[in-house]
């Protein structure tokens, strides 16, 4: 089966975690089998999927719930730490390396905390579900980042870690003084980073390279794949984001840094959109009965003032907003909007609420 | 907020899309005004402060953007190569060391270097001098986003614990030591009054460890008025005014009780933080610039 895969970028607090799984929702009650990943999300993602927990195994969410529709959602959690460990597992040349690996310090560092590591992982997580080939959609919400298109640097990164010369370089022999071949190699270099970081750092350093030495084609070859995936015809990215004016910025940038590195741009879904009042007049005053029992004058008056000050405010917030959408809309893209909502969404009656917004999107995209 | 302006490092954080830009900014025009020669420094190769004042983009080296406001932007490349080259002294051993096919990547893979740079970038800045003062009575730093910007503070400890000996691990200690100090440095959270963003910033402060008793304000950003004070009498008083020519005016009214009551919720559960809470209203025209933020900058000073 062929995969499709969506990647949903956006910076943090766009509600992009919720949209994601909304719009997974949604293409899987248009009868397709859809697997969504995501990233270090709240608690309550798994609560408005309706699971117990979410981990790095995808798990169908029960969408019989819903009634209709004949297709099928699993979700999952990247577990970044868990997914490192399985690939060094899966790839290893033998149990004495993939062990010499796991135990190192540097490598718990890396698979923890390396800046990037954790959008590398995301890639890695992506691939093997598409690679499964047991969905027609997989959708990668992404880690939050300040700028949406930084996820997509960050895998290149550590693919550099893993680069051939530098993997030669620090996976020499070694002697029992440590590091002869090395330095015989760039005397210079070595003495630098001895002086920087001390010899028991760059030990440990060179273990780590010297037993994932096994692996590195596997990485470099997977690397390549993720990046010929998300460059293809089945993959499009997303932007979530929000009326606010710093978002046309953003969405200004994603399309350029998009287009530089040839990766094909879906749409803009815009979240918390607030509709315009059919009228923005206020109410006269003669439509204000005197006030009920239980409540004074003064209380009443100003309940009332604010009644009739309301389509004005809504109307000055949504078209403050509107400024903004159209500039969004002048980029060229397709745009989708998704209202802004009474409440937060806990269920996944509240899930497919948003999902019944996103139906244009699921039409585009299943074309 | 005299006893914020006080300190010498302000460091602005917060979730992505919050207003960090806006609040950093606003406090450092705040600062300025009050007489502090101030450096405001974004982080991440983040640019968008001199556009605000109307100027081209900033460079590494401080450009002035307003009086006693000046502003640069660091760039993790830019840092690294200043931070290796204070420890090896040749800028030319620098770039033939470090900068060749391949030891490139392996340093910008090391962990934790990108963050640790940028906060040894500011360390240095606050040591600058000109005969024998401080240059800057004040830098303001906007962080990168948490999650990133956590990993940013936890960078001088990583490095210490990767390097247990060494120049690296003496710089990380003394970068450490600036950020922990609560006379020197200050944390300001900023949050928006909705219910995730209120999660993450108190999930933030739980997770600051060490750092938490730096948190010396919380702004709450993006407020909107609330349509009248006895929000909880709202349901009462909709079916009193319930009649068919109100029921545009009710429906905005929802939304707008809807909205307050969320921002009261954000306001009591931001409140239980052991630090002043201020906060921002909603601007409707948002093309914000010197005078919009000077505004923002004293209703801060205000609080």
């Amino acid at each position: 089966m062929s995969t499709r895969v969506l990647v949903c970028c956006g910076s943090g607090g766009v509600g992009k975690t919720t949209t994601s799984a909304a719009l997974a929702l949604a293409l899987a009650r248009a009868g397709k089998s859809v697997a969504v990943l995501t990233i270090d999300p709240a608690r309550r993602l798994a609560d408005s999927l309706g699971l117990d927990e979410l981990g790095n195994e995808p798990q169908q969410v029960p969408m019989d719930r819903l009634g209709q529709g004949s297709g099928r959602l699993d979700a999952a959690m990247l577990d970044m730490k868990a997914t490192w460990d399985g690939l060094v597992s899966r790839f290893s040349d033998n149990d004495l390396d993939r062990d010499r690996i796991l135990a190192n310090r540097y490598y718990r560092f890396a698979s923890t905390r390396l800046a990037g590591s954790h959008e590398y992982m995301a890639m890695e997580r992506l691939y093997e579900l598409v690679e499964s080939g047991r969905y027609e959609f997989v959708l990668l919400d992404t880690p939050p980042t300040r700028h949406a298109i930084e996820f997509l640097k960050a895998p290149a990164r550590i693919a550099g870690l893993f680069d051939e010369g530098v993997m030669h370089w620090l996976s020499l022999p070694r002697d029992s003084r440590g590091f002869r071949a090395l330095e015989r190699g760039s005397e210079a270099v070595v003495k630098v980073l001895k002086r920087l970081i001390g010899q028991g750092t760059i030990s440990e350093i060179a273990e780590f390279f010297d037993a994932m030495k096994g692996l590195w084609d596997t990485l470099r070859e997977r690397g390549k794949a993720v990046e010929a995936l998300l460059a293809s015809e089945d993959t499009r990215f997303l932007l979530v984001t929000t009326p606010a004016p710093a978002a046309r910025a953003e969405a200004r940038e994603f399309r350029r840094l998009l287009e530089q590195q040839g990766m094909p741009l879906g749409g803009f879904l815009v979240n918390r959109v607030v509709p315009a009042p059919e009228s923005e007049a206020a109410p006269g005053p003669e439509l204000f009965p005197a006030p009920p029992p239980g409540f004074d004058e003064r209380e009443w008056t100003e309940i009332c003032e604010g009644v009739a000050r309301a389509p004005e405010l809504q109307a000055r917030l949504a078209t403050s907003e509107q400024d903004s959408l159209r500039e969004l809309a002048g980029e060229g893209v397709q745009t989708w909007h998704i209202p802004e909502l009474d409440n937060d969404v806990h269920s996944l009656e509240g899930l497919a609420e948003i999902a019944s917004y996103l139906q244009p999107a699921v039409e585009a995209l299943t074309r | 907020m005299r006893e914020l302006l006080d300190r010498r490092v302000l460091l602005v954080t917060g979730k992505g899309g919050v207003g960090k830009t806006t609040v950093a900014t606003s406090l450092a025009l705040e600062a300025a005004r009050r007489g502090q020669r101030v450096l405001l420094v974004e982080t991440a190769g983040s640019n968008q402060v001199p556009g605000l004042f109307g100027h081209g983009p900033a460079s590494y080296e401080a450009q002035r953007v307003a009086e006693d406001l000046y502003t640069l932007s660091v760039t993790p490349e830019k840092a690294i190569e200043d931070y290796i080259v204070q420890q090896i002294k040749v800028r030319a051993l620098f770039k033939m060391v470090f900068r060749n096919r391949v030891m490139g990547p392996f340093v910008d893979g090391v962990p934790g270097l990108h963050d640790l740079v940028q906060l040894g970038k500011v360390f240095d800045l606050e040591r600058e001098t000109s005969f024998g003062r401080n240059i800057w009575d004040l830098i303001v730093v906007d962080a990168p986003a948490t999650g990133h910007g956590l990993t940013m503070l936890d960078a001088p400890r990583s490095m210490m614990e990767l390097t247990v000996a060494g120049p690296f691990h003496e710089n990380a200690k003394l970068v450490h030591e600036l950020f922990v100090d609560g006379d020197k440095t200050a944390l300001i959270l900023v949050a928006l009054p909705e219910e995730m963003p209120v999660n993450e910033t108190l999930d933030l402060y739980e997770r600051l460890g060490a750092y938490r008793p730096q948190v010396r304000a919380c702004v709450l950003n993006e407020l909107h008025p609330a349509p009248f004070t006895a929000l909880d009498r709202w349901d009462e008083a909709r079916a009193a005014l319930s009649r068919p020519e109100l029921s545009e005016a009710l429906a905005c009214t929802d939304r707008a009780v809807l909205r307050a009551r969320r921002q009261e919720q954000a306001r009591r559960r931001l409140s239980q933080l052991p630090c002043p809470l201020l906060e921002l209203p909603f601007l409707y025209d948002r093309r914000l610039g010197e005078r919009q933020l000077g505004r923002l900058g004293r209703t801060l000073g205000a609080s």
